[in-house]
């Protein structure tokens, strides 16, 4: 912009999407907690809104769109050159910092799941003063289809460092074949995740072991998914001819996510699966 | 020589000059869609201003219901919002006005004014950065906020259980945020919290990459202005914090909508785990709160007694003292809900220990001050005020650290007395010193200060009036989220609500001297406080060029850490 | 009544009295109110009198009484409040009056000496690393004079109850409280606050004042097992230092040993909704024989052999999750009975 600019800093003009994607999800909220209050569960409270589709739909419409758009213009700011050194520092800082204040949501979830496991509740008899509860039945083998899981997340972490590795050597072909192996276990985790809770011998909610165990997965789940959006988005850009040996930090963004989902899954296996369902009967 | 302040000066006002105005985007542009600090330091300002009439309104209706005993006003605001009026809805009214006035207070007027406001505004003028790291990031952050304060408007609209909005306290304990409130309210409040958090957390990321990242070439950490340390401590709190407070209230969410049961027993939960949850947050939020203030208060310092900052390695390791030890303190706030005795005593003892690099920083700056030559500018009255203030209000805190003396004082009025000591006479005075600081420097305007001195001594007169004999009321066992109260409270409830008027009166003068300075106020130099002044902002005009220091400032070996711009050789 | 006829009652309560008498929920409340009895009568079957307003002993001091007594806590009867108050007042408030007061006489200090006009040129001094060791030591060494006897005392206030002790059982409502007395029949007393308009007719103190006491005996250590059915309140009483949080799906226990016979009010301090403010707790302490007077008087209150099998309550129980039974519908400070959600699923 500015003519006598002698920095590398990237100055950015005007830009619509920050308000469209915080009014998308404020919209969204909104619209989920119409969803929310017009649940059966809360079906004879006052006012239910039934109106809610419309507006959740709006919110995900506009955030899809704000989130493509916006990611789009970082890409095409990439590749024209914009990303200095010095930014694409920033680029590596605000990752790390984004990671680790993940790595702090997981700890509140983890904190639930310490809390109940080591001082279940005496005081109902859902619970009944062991762990797991009394209402649950039985867990899931760690070492049946989880432990698989565990086996196809550490490949994935394997694979991604494949495409790495392939990616600074100039090796195209090897960094297609390593994204593309690293998707599909991704999306192979999450299908046996989705297989796994559709048989799971627990429902959703009604004691702390399922609330903290469904929540806990599922926002790793969540975290999977998002994580392989960001490979495939990287898979695409691979396709188009993005990224050089020397400069292609949207991958290594997505590799460094990967990796830490994959490390919330080791604790979430070892704390969740194994010490939390150890004595239990398995499924 | 040549110092670096000329010519940066000379190169701020050449390009303001000349390229200002083709450089400005057009209305919309500029202010809805910016990625200009500057800019968005001002409408976060302005957010602020906005926010903290709403808030402060609030509670001036709260002093008025509490003016005297019996509920007198209740009733005419739940039909004004649309209710009967019913003894019930009164009560839960109350509960609303509460909730909005902390939650408004504390995340859309404290921090987006510290933090967004003039976070935005000075640091990376203070080291030299012609922008924020990430600007689009930066404007997304302040539209949130926008977005999590219109939620939290939203919620006082439909049914919260007893009433109409959300009656949960600010710290929306379980199973009352819960199975206790019925009703879309609270789920509108928990998403302005996620929105708001968001935002937070953005915003802190902006501020750390940003600080370690584009200092001016020459500034180490060790001679970056303690504002800017105190701004990076903060969003390493708000980035480790925030989302520990996403996880509550998330389970909140699931709670109240999908069955699950973290805090509610009948599933075998514990609503003593959102209690941790949430001060694990909590406690590290009130840093959050205080830290951008002392930072503030350390430029207002040494500036008007033209001197270095005493003590500057202590000062900025103090405040990241301060943060570490913030996160192991949380469950003061918990000492009755039944706790075991060791742990209470750990945290007693725990807390205590942040009496003492806050005492190195009250200290540091009477230090700073002594053997100073001290004009008496509006700023440093103000800091005058906070430093004497603070002090009050951290000491009753270090009264409430004891676990065997809160079991007494805990959700009484002595709380509340804290806390506002801190907070509403603490931040909020910060928050006026730095506005009087730099008033002139954002607007290219002088305010009067002849104002801002009345503006100080009535709202210093009117705030201890209100909040001083709340101690009393404390003691003496009144407990606090109370729309009425016995008789033998009324006489201190009274004067307390007397001292809102004054206060009132303070505010004001407050608004009268913006529109004075924005439309009538003499136009300002750069550098309008002079010798003391000695950090990068000073260096450009009143107000900074659109893009400032297109070509970077050069920060010498010979520059302190409390002079980038004159030169002056190093002091011992 | 005209208010003010009242003894120490100050002006502004007549209002409060005709605007609740002019509320309609509140009137018909009264009229229900004044079926379910009072405690405040004299059975002379059974030995019991309730003590009348000359025996309140914890309540706040209104300043118009005593303008210095109500700037500070309200008198103890406990140990422990004897104790945290001389924490309080000998060691606490002299040294946070002092360090106020220190950093204050610096402020105005400075202010005076290094004026620009009384000093124009400012020194450069900016470390000293004396007096830096020294504003960290000093304060560090005051903080553990806080510290030491806050520890102990701490430590005293959890002392647990002798095996023997009387238990009660306190379960926070919305919006009142229940004592059950497992040692002596397990019956449930439901405490309501009183009328504010009955209140003032019978001299005691307004929102303060209840329908039925927690009535103990004084001078032997009591179990207080502290619980809540449906939201956390708080059970608070000043004058005792006794504050316990009654958490739903906790049972938290704490002992409270009253040294005079009296009255002692307190009031729900957690936030608990709309009558949060209405909740208040008022603890009779009788002597023994005129406490086993008032159970004996109390549907199903046995006091001796009968009682000894009832044990204190297990956790096994459920304790914190029952329903109120007993909750005298539309009393006042009664409100809805706890909802579906809030009660137990088992
Ligand atoms: C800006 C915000 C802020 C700040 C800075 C503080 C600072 C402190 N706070 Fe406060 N606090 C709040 C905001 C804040 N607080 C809020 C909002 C609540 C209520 C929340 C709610 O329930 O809604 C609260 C509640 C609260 C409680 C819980 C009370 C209760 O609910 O029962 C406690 C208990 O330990 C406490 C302690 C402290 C202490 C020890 C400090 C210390 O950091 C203070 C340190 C400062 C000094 C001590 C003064 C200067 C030092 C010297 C001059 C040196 C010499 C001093 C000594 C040797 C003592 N605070
Ligand atoms: C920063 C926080 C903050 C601030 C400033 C205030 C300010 C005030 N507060 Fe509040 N308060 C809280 C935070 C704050 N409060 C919290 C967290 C609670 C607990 C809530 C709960 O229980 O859940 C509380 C509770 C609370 C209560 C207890 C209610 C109860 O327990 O029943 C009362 C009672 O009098 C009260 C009164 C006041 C008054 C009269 C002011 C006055 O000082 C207000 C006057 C207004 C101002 C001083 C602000 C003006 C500022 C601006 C206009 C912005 C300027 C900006 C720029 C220049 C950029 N507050
Ligand atoms: Cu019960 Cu507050
Ligand atoms: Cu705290």
């Amino acid at each position: 912009m500015a003519g006598a600019k002698t920095h590398d800093y990237h100055i950015l003009p005007p830009d619509i999407w920050p308000l469209v994607m915080s009014f998308s999800a404020l919209t969204f909220t909104t619209g989920m907690v119409f969803y929310m209050n017009s649940t059966p569960a809360t079906a004879e409270q006052p006012g239910t809104y039934t109106f809610w589709p419309l507006i959740v739909g709006l919110g995900i419409a506009g955030l899809i769109a704000s989130f493509f758009s916006w990611f789009s213009n970082i890409v095409a700011e990439a590749q024209a050159g914009d990303h200095t050194p010095v930014v694409q520092l920033h680029l590596r800082y605000a990752m790390i910092l984004f990671i680790a204040s993940e790595v702090m949501f997981f700890v509140g979830w983890f904190w639930a799941w310490f809390d109940f496991a080591l001082f279940p509740s005496t005081l109902t008899e859902v619970v009944d003063g062991i762990w797991p509860p009394k209402a649950i039945e039985a867990v899931m083998n760690p070492f049946d289809l989880p432990l698989l899981n565990t086996l196809i997340l550490l490949c994935s972490g394997t694979t991604v460092t494949w495409a790495h590795h392939s990616l600074i050597n100039g090796d195209r072909e090897g960094l297609k074949k390593g994204l593309w192996l690293t998707i599909i276990l991704g999306v192979v985790f999450s299908a046996v995740q989705a297989y796994e809770y559709a048989h799971a011998p627990f429902d959703f909610g009604g004691n702390t072991y399922s609330s903290a165990f469904y929540m806990a997965t599922g926002f790793h789940g969540f975290h999977v998914i998002v994580g392989t959006i960001f490979l495939i988005v990287c898979l695409a850009r691979t396709y188009k001819g993005h990224f050089t040996p020397r400069q292609h930090f949207g991958f290594e963004a997505a590799a460094w996510y990967w990796h830490f989902v994959d490390v919330v899954w080791l604790f979430l296996f070892v704390v969740v699966y194994v010490w939390g369902g150890w004595g239990a009967e398995f499924h | 020589m040549a110092t670096t302040a000329d010519t940066l000066q000379a190169h701020g006002e050449a390009h303001h000059d000349h390229h200002d105005a083709d450089h400005k985007p057009g209305f919309f542009a500029r202010w809805f869609m910016s990625t200009n600090h500057k800019d968005i330091g001002t409408l976060y300002l302005i957010f602020a201003i906005i926010a903290g009439i709403v808030g402060g309104a609030i509670s001036g209706l709260m002093r008025l219901e509490l003016a005297e005993p019996g509920l007198q006003w209740l009733g005419s605001m739940v039909e004004f919002m649309g209710g009967e009026g019913t003894f019930d809805e009164q009560g839960h009214m109350w509960n609303v006005l509460i909730t909005a006035h902390g939650l408004i207070m504390v995340f859309f007027m404290v921090m987006p004014a510290m933090i967004g406001g003039f976070g935005n505004w000075f640091v990376p003028l203070m080291i030299g950065a012609p922008d924020m790291a990430f600007p689009r990031m930066n404007n997304i952050s302040f539209w949130l906020t926008v977005a999590g304060f219109l939620s939290l408007i939203f919620s006082a609209f439909v049914p919260g259980g007893t009433g109409m909005g959300a009656g949960t306290g600010w710290t929306v304990y379980a199973p009352l945020s819960t199975t206790g409130s019925v009703g879309p309210a609270v789920d509108f409040g928990i998403f302005a919290l996620h929105l708001a958090g968001a935002a937070s957390i953005m915003g802190a990321i902006n501020f750390i990459t940003t600080i370690f990242n584009m200092r001016a070439p020459g500034m180490t950490l060790h001679k970056m202005p303690l504002f800017v340390w105190s701004v990076l401590v903060t969003a390493f709190l708000l980035l480790l914090a925030l989302p520990v407070l996403a996880a509550a209230i998330t389970m909140l969410l699931t709670d109240r909508n999908f069955q699950t049961t973290f805090f509610n027993a009948s599933g075998g939960g514990d609503p003593v785990l959102y209690q941790h949850l949430f001060w694990f947050f909590g406690h590290p939020e009130v840093y959050i709160m205080i830290l951008p203030g002392f930072g503030m208060i350390s430029q207002i310092v040494a500036t008007f007694s033209r001197k270095p900052v005493f003590g500057y390695l202590g000062m900025a390791y103090a405040m990241v003292a301060i943060g570490v030890v913030g996160f192991i303190v949380w469950a003061h706030h918990m000492y009755t809900v039944g706790l075991d005795v060791n742990t209470k005593m750990y945290f007693t003892a725990a807390t205590m220990v942040i009496a003492v690099p806050t005492g190195v920083k009250i200290f540091s700056w009477i230090a700073t001050m002594w053997g100073g030559s001290i004009s008496f500018k509006s700023p440093m009255v103000w800091a005058l005020g906070f430093i004497f203030l603070f002090t009050v209000g951290g000491v009753t805190g270090v009264v409430l650290a004891n676990g065997g003396i809160d079991d007494n004082l805990h959700d009484s009025y002595y709380v509340v007395a804290h806390f506002h000591y801190v907070l509403s006479l603490g931040a909020v005075t910060a928050i006026f010193a730095g506005w009087y600081y730099w008033f002139p420097k954002m607007f290219g305007r002088w305010h009067s200060e002849f104002l801002a001195h009345l503006h100080f001594w009535v709202f210093f007169i009117g705030v201890n009036v209100i909040f001083f004999p709340m101690h009393f009321l404390g003691m003496q066992g009144m407990p606090r989220r109370y729309p009425d109260f016995t008789p033998a409270y009324a006489y201190w409830n009274e004067i307390a609500s007397w001292g809102y008027v004054i206060m009132g009166a303070s505010m004001v003068i407050f608004f009268v001297n913006v529109f004075y300075g924005l439309f009538a106020g003499r136009k300002a130099e750069g550098n309008y406080w002079g010798e003391g002044a000695t950090t990068l902002e000073w260096s450009l005009s009143s107000p900074p060029p659109f893009h400032q220091f297109e070509t970077l400032p050069v920060i010498e070996e010979h520059h302190t850490a409390d002079d980038h711009i004159s030169g002056k050789p190093a002091t011992a | 009544a005209n208010p003010q006829s009242l003894e120490g009652v100050p002006n502004p309560i007549e209002m409060t009295a005709e605007e609740n008498a002019a509320d309609p929920t509140i009137s018909a409340v009264e009229a229900a109110e004044g079926t379910t009895g009072e405690t405040v009568t004299t059975d002379a079957a059974s030995g019991y009198t309730p003590l009348g307003p000359d025996m309140i002993k914890g309540q706040p001091v209104s300043a118009e009484d005593d303008l210095l007594g109500s700037m500070t806590f309200q008198p103890q009867f406990t140990d422990i409040g004897d104790d945290a108050l001389f924490m309080h007042d000998i060691i606490l408030m002299p040294i946070i009056t002092f360090i106020s007061l220190f950093v204050l006489g610096l402020l105005l200090w400075v202010i005076v000496k290094y004026r620009r006009k009384a000093n124009p040129v400012p020194s450069k001094t900016s470390h000293n690393t004396l007096i830096e060791v020294i504003w960290t030591i000093v304060p560090v060494l005051i903080l553990v004079v806080i510290a030491v006897p806050s520890i102990s005392l701490l430590a005293k206030q959890y002392k647990s109850p002798p095996e023997d002790a009387l238990t009660i059982k306190v379960t926070g409502y919305q919006w009142y409280w229940g004592y059950t007395y497992p040692d002596n029949g397990d019956f449930e007393v439901i405490s309501n606050m009183m009328d504010e308009g009955e209140a003032l007719a019978k001299n005691l103190p307004p929102q303060l004042a209840v329908d039925n006491r927690m009535v103990v005996p004084v001078g032997e250590p009591l179990r207080l097992q502290i619980s809540g059915a449906d939201v956390i309140h708080s059970f608070a009483i000043p004058s005792l230092w006794f504050k316990m949080d009654a958490v739903p799906g906790r049972l938290n226990e704490k002992t409270l040993t009253i040294k005079e016979p009296g009255i002692y009010y307190g009031q729900c301090m957690e936030l608990c909704g709309a009558r949060h403010g209405y909740m208040p707790i008022a603890i009779e302490a009788v002597p023994r024989a005129q406490f086993e007077a008032w159970v004996r008087g109390q549907p199903g209150g046995t006091v001796g052999e009968a009682a000894e099998d009832a044990a204190p309550i297990t956790e096994t129980e459920l304790p914190g999750l029952q329903q109120p039974e007993s909750a005298v519908e539309d009393a006042p400070g009664a409100g809805l009975p706890p909802t579906e959600d809030t009660s137990p699923t088992t």
